[in-house]
């Protein structure tokens, strides 16, 4: 029972309200404990001059499942260097792995890992692919995990919905799907949309009926939503709204969080959906707007999606609208599919550039919803990895939000007409260390209803991030000194010290099994698999992740 | 005799693991006696010659190092030494499930291995199309609910996957009309009492279609029909009438197989994307690829999710190379290129290819016979247990979208291919320590 004392550092946790104290931070068994005033340490290290948080959370970023591997057979370009190959890693406990926006699994773990992270969520996983993206998420080194089953374009919850039926039985249909797929949450991507696509519908408004079921993405929002309050899963409906990228949206954007109802929902890339028409591009900011309903809707929660510049690739379940966007696709190729009745991917390589008008504002977009919503504890900071730019960037955007100058400074390398126009010129918030790491683990952690994750008080995992702290944030929190999971150094200054395998998060609501016949009819007429192959086991999730631990989060007392 | 449920509580839930199909609503009767492995609840040839192989009781099966019969570890400690030897090893075959491929990854990065699977070609046609300009595919599920009509490129494909139609749902009245074309193949006898037999299902009409030239004529041609850039002419009629039923159809589908393709298959496959994404301009449509059988699609996601690079890999002095046609088995093998081979190949479909350097084979105990005999060059056979028969796992279907589980229908006391991997790993790392 070998106890860590971390001693001299100045610690940031907002769960706990603590912001920049100097304390000694002890670790034992994996956990954060109190030592006894004169309790001597097996190992003191002394971090004086160091920021410590909570180890990082990435509660919306593409990290395993049917898309994330499409996106890496589609793209070998991103696994070399021009016309040769990435070196083999100098550290002999990393295996070969590479990549930048389509990392493996491998580096996936590596490079989060490296950079104080240690729990990263996949937010669309399908459901009839959740033991691949399992499979995926525990070839993820170090880091825990956990995925969202989407939900609200399979054609048997839209035929319930149209059917107008019993509420409870759909209700109980979440709750089974979620623990058959061993899901964390649900997501819901275009309301209805992928389906209608399937149906060869190109456009649906949140009021707007599905061209076969005619059910409409306001009733899609609100059931879903409503199911996850009553089966009291701790994470909202998660959210990727209707007309994703679609100069304008800001309006399905507001009928959306209308929608809701005052229901609790997790709106995901919020970037992407936050452009008005205006101006003579007709393309234009509605942060301001955005921020406006968030901030009077404390209901509603949101990450950014924030873009960076360069070469990414975006991996999406809207099926429509990744097919809208194909043709913009570089380099010019991508993949889309119709999954399982159940829902479907497009992958679409991208790069943003910093003078092409559109990406500029997307760029100044996001920073501006950043700086402009109040309350830190409901904006999550996300690139929606690949999709706005790779994770390994967090550090890039972690320094133009804390620093105004540097902010200017590349805003003003961006296309003209942006950089003399934004809104972002006139925002002189910088954001505090304090709300930064409210951003990227005290909130996620809150908004998953992770319990032991997220903060620094006794009791809580050892999951810690020790910064040297730098003027600079952007080398600060590029490479921590030490990075601690479950109480074992995994990263010392940049390099990896040991690959403990990660664990899995998931829920597990209570139904009325009764569902299960209907669902066993469904799957026997309409489906591909036997409907006993459907549920993933304990064991079998087990093996999936290589061993991992299986982490399960209590559901709250569901509110009907 | 008993009829095995499996898993205990599901009935008689059993994965076939003989064809990329992955057929779960079938079950083995496990006889000790003289029938041996039998299917139940389907007529599938494929899948009831492949359950001949397999002994119903089969005693501990030993291993071979040159001949000579040996136990595990000393299998493994001559099986690394092999490794340990060679300056370019060849992973090759990868016949094994997700367990199996995570673990041959591992081992392939150590030793500096090439990996490529059995039937390699054909799994590159379409990895080298959708490295080139993407595609637009389906799944079984939503063929079944949706699909209006099927165009079967080079002909059915049942004799391969006899259980395909019954997959798509034919006859079954959930799409009100089908239409099925077989576009190619052989216009045989077996070929005609298919067509009547499907057209005699309610709903289901069939058509073949010649090829117009050879399937990269008729590909091409077909998309300029659908692209309404196709020369006037009476001899491309038949091609513009099927170009006219996929505009028209609410969902058309090309079903193509992998395996059927000729050398730079890679050019149909593409021709057939550009197909696809014409039609989706205005209708919907999308490909059905049906092929990566015997764990050849599964090795290929799971070396891809790992490393970010798929098959026809290698961890080289400079880094990952991912050679598409350079790292093909026979061209390695017949170039000599590599100077040791580590076969795998735990369903048995797939013959070693002619072995005439040092080499290692994991195989199902069977073809144990073939490598009792000592030869020129040192070799080493390990058997190993057959995901779906004698032990657990995962693969891949050939819509690359759903991953089955696999269940052990009977006791074969053998390794899975993942733990000899695991145990070659450690053997090899003790040789390199040993060096130090």
């Amino acid at each position: 029972m070998s106890t860590v004392l971390l001693r001299g550092g100045r610690v940031i946790d907002p769960t706990h309200g603590v912001d920049g104290e100097l304390r000694d931070i002890a670790i034992r068994d994996g956990r954060i404990v109190a030592l006894v005033p004169g309790e001597p340490a097996d190992l003191d290290i002394d971090v004086d001059g160091c920021i410590l948080m909570a180890g990082g959370i990435d509660m919306h970023t593409h990290i395993g499942g049917g898309k994330v591997n499409l996106a890496r057979l589609l793209l070998p370009e991103d696994h070399r260097a021009g016309a040769n190959p990435h070196a083999l890693p100098a550290n002999l406990l990393e295996l070969a792995s590479c990549g930048t926006c389509t990392p493996g699994t491998l580096a996936t773990g590596y490079r989060y890992a490296e950079m104080g992270y240690t729990t990263a969520f996949e937010p669309a996983m399908v459901a009839s692919n959740a033991r691949h993206a399992h499979m995926e998420m525990g070839d993820v080194p170090i880091l825990d995990h956990g995925a969202y089953v989407m939900l609200g374009n399979d054609e048997l919850f839209l035929e319930m919905l149209a059917r107008g039926g019993d509420f409870q039985q759909i209700r109980d249909y979440v709750a089974w799907t979620m623990r058959a797929t061993k899901a964390m949450g649900v997501k819901v991507v275009n309301p209805a949309g992928i389906s209608a696509f399937k149906f060869n519908q190109r456009k649906l408004d949140v009021d707007e009926g599905h061209v076969r079921w005619q059910v409409t993405p306001r009733q899609v929002l609100h059931t879903l939503a409503r199911a996850l309050r009553e089966l009291g899963v701790p994470h909202p409906l998660h959210v990727h709204g209707s007309n994703l990228g679609v100069a304008g949206n800001i309006e399905s954007t507001l009928a959306t969080i209308a929608a809701l109802d005052g229901l609790p929902a997790h709106l995901t890339h919020i970037q992407f959906h936050a452009y008005g028409r205006e101006g003579p591009k007709k393309f234009s900011s509605a942060a301001v707007q955005l921020a406006e309903a968030v901030n009077t809707h404390p209901n509603i929660s949101i990450d950014i999606g924030q873009i960076m510049f360069g070469q990414t690739v975006t991996a999406s379940g809207d099926t429509m609208r990744q097919f809208a966007n194909a043709d913009l696709a570089s380099p010019r190729k991508w993949i889309g599919s119709d999954i399982e009745c159940d829902a479907g991917c497009g992958v679409v390589p991208f790069r943003y550039r910093e003078q092409s008008y559109v990406n500029a504002l997307q760029w100044a977009i996001g920073l501006e919803i950043f700086l402009l919503v109040r309350d830190p504890w409901r904006v999550v900071l996300t690139t929606d990895h690949p999709n706005g730019g790779p994770f390994t960037s967090y550090p890039h955007l972690i320094r133009l939000l804390m620093d105004r100058g540097f902010r200017d400074e590349q805003l003003a390398r961006l296309h003209p007409e942006v950089a003399a126009q934004a809104a972002l010129r006139s925002i002189t918030r910088e954001l505090t260390l304090y709300e930064i790491a409210i951003m990227t683990r005290a909130a996620p952690a809150r908004l998953l209803g992770l319990q032991d994750r997220g903060h620094l008080g006794v009791g809580a995992a050892a999951d810690i991030a020790v910064y040297r702290e730098q003027a600079d944030r952007e080398a600060m929190f590029s490479v921590p000194e030490y990075v601690f999971k479950d109480g074992a150094l995994v990263a010392r200054a940049g390099r990896i010290t040991a690959l403990p395998v990660g664990g899995t998060h998931f829920v597990e609501p209570d139904y009325d099994t009764a569902i299960e016949k209907t669902l066993r009819k469904h799957f026997a007429s309409h489906g591909s698999v036997n409907f006993d192959h459907v549920a993933i086991s304990h064991d079998e999730l087990c093996s999936c992740c290589n061993g991992g631990r299986l982490l399960p989060t209590a559901c709250f007392q569901g509110e009907a | 005799m008993s009829v095995l449920t499996v898993p205990a509580h599901a009935g008689t839930c059993w994965t076939c693991p003989f064809c990329p199909l992955l057929c779960d609503s079938y079950g083995v009767a496990v006889d000790t006696g003289a029938a041996g492995l039998r299917l139940t609840g389907s007529d599938c040839t494929r899948a009831a010659e492949a359950l001949t192989r397999f002994a119903p009781a089969p005693g501990p099966q030993a291993s071979l190092v040159d001949g000579r019969v040996g136990d595990l570890a000393t299998a493994a400690a001559a099986a690394a030494g092999l490794l340990h030897g060679s300056r370019q090893p060849l992973f090759a075959g990868l016949g094994t499930d997700v367990a199996g491929a995570r673990a041959l990854h591992a081992l392939a990065l150590d030793s500096g291995a090439i990996s490529d699977a059995a039937d390699g070609a054909a799994l590159m046609h379409g990895l080298r199309a959708l490295q080139d300009r993407g595609a637009y595919t389906t799944t079984l599920a939503e063929v079944r609910t949706r699909a209006d009509l099927i165009v079967c490129i080079g002909g059915s494909p049942s004799a391969n996957l006899p259980e395909f139609f019954q997959r798509c749902g034919l006859g079954e009245g959930t799409v009100e009309a089908r239409h099925i074309v077989m576009l190619g193949g052989v216009a045989d006898d077996t070929a005609a009492d298919e067509i009547s037999a499907l057209a005699r299902l309610p709903g289901v009409s069939v058509e073949f279609l010649a090829l117009q030239g050879d399937l990269f004529d008729t590909v091409a041609l077909l998309a300029a029909c659908v692209a309404g850039t196709a020369p006037a002419g009476s001899a491309n009629e038949p091609l513009r009438s099927l170009a006219g039923c996929l505009h028209a159809a609410h969902y058309g589908v090309l079903a193509w197989e992998a395996a059927r393709l000729p050398a730079q298959g890679a050019l149909i496959v593409e021709a057939l994307n550009r197909i696809v994404g014409t039609l989706n301009r205005s209708t919907r449509a999308a490909t059905l690829p049906l092929g990566g059988g015997d764990g050849a699609a599964t090795a290929n996601q799971v070396y891809a999710w790992l490393s970010g690079l798929p098959l026809r890999t290698r961890a080289g002095p400079a880094g990952l190379e991912h050679e598409p046609l350079l790292f093909d088995t026979d061209r390695l093998l017949t170039g000599r290129a590599v100077d040791a081979l580590l076969w795998v190949c735990s369903f048995g479909a797939d013959a070693p290819p002619k072995m005439d350097l040092p080499h290692i084979v994991l195989g199902p105990a069977a073809m144990a016979p073939q490598f009792a005999a000592s030869t020129a060059w040192p070799r080493v056979f390990i058997p190993v247990s057959t995901p779906g028969i004698g032990s657990s796992g995962h693969l891949f279907r050939a819509d690359g979208m759903v991953m089955m589980p696999l269940h052990k229908v009977m006791d074969d006391g053998l390794p899975t291919v993942a733990e000899v991997a695991r145990q070659l790993r450690t053997a090899l790392a003790a040789l390199r320590v040993g060096e130090r």
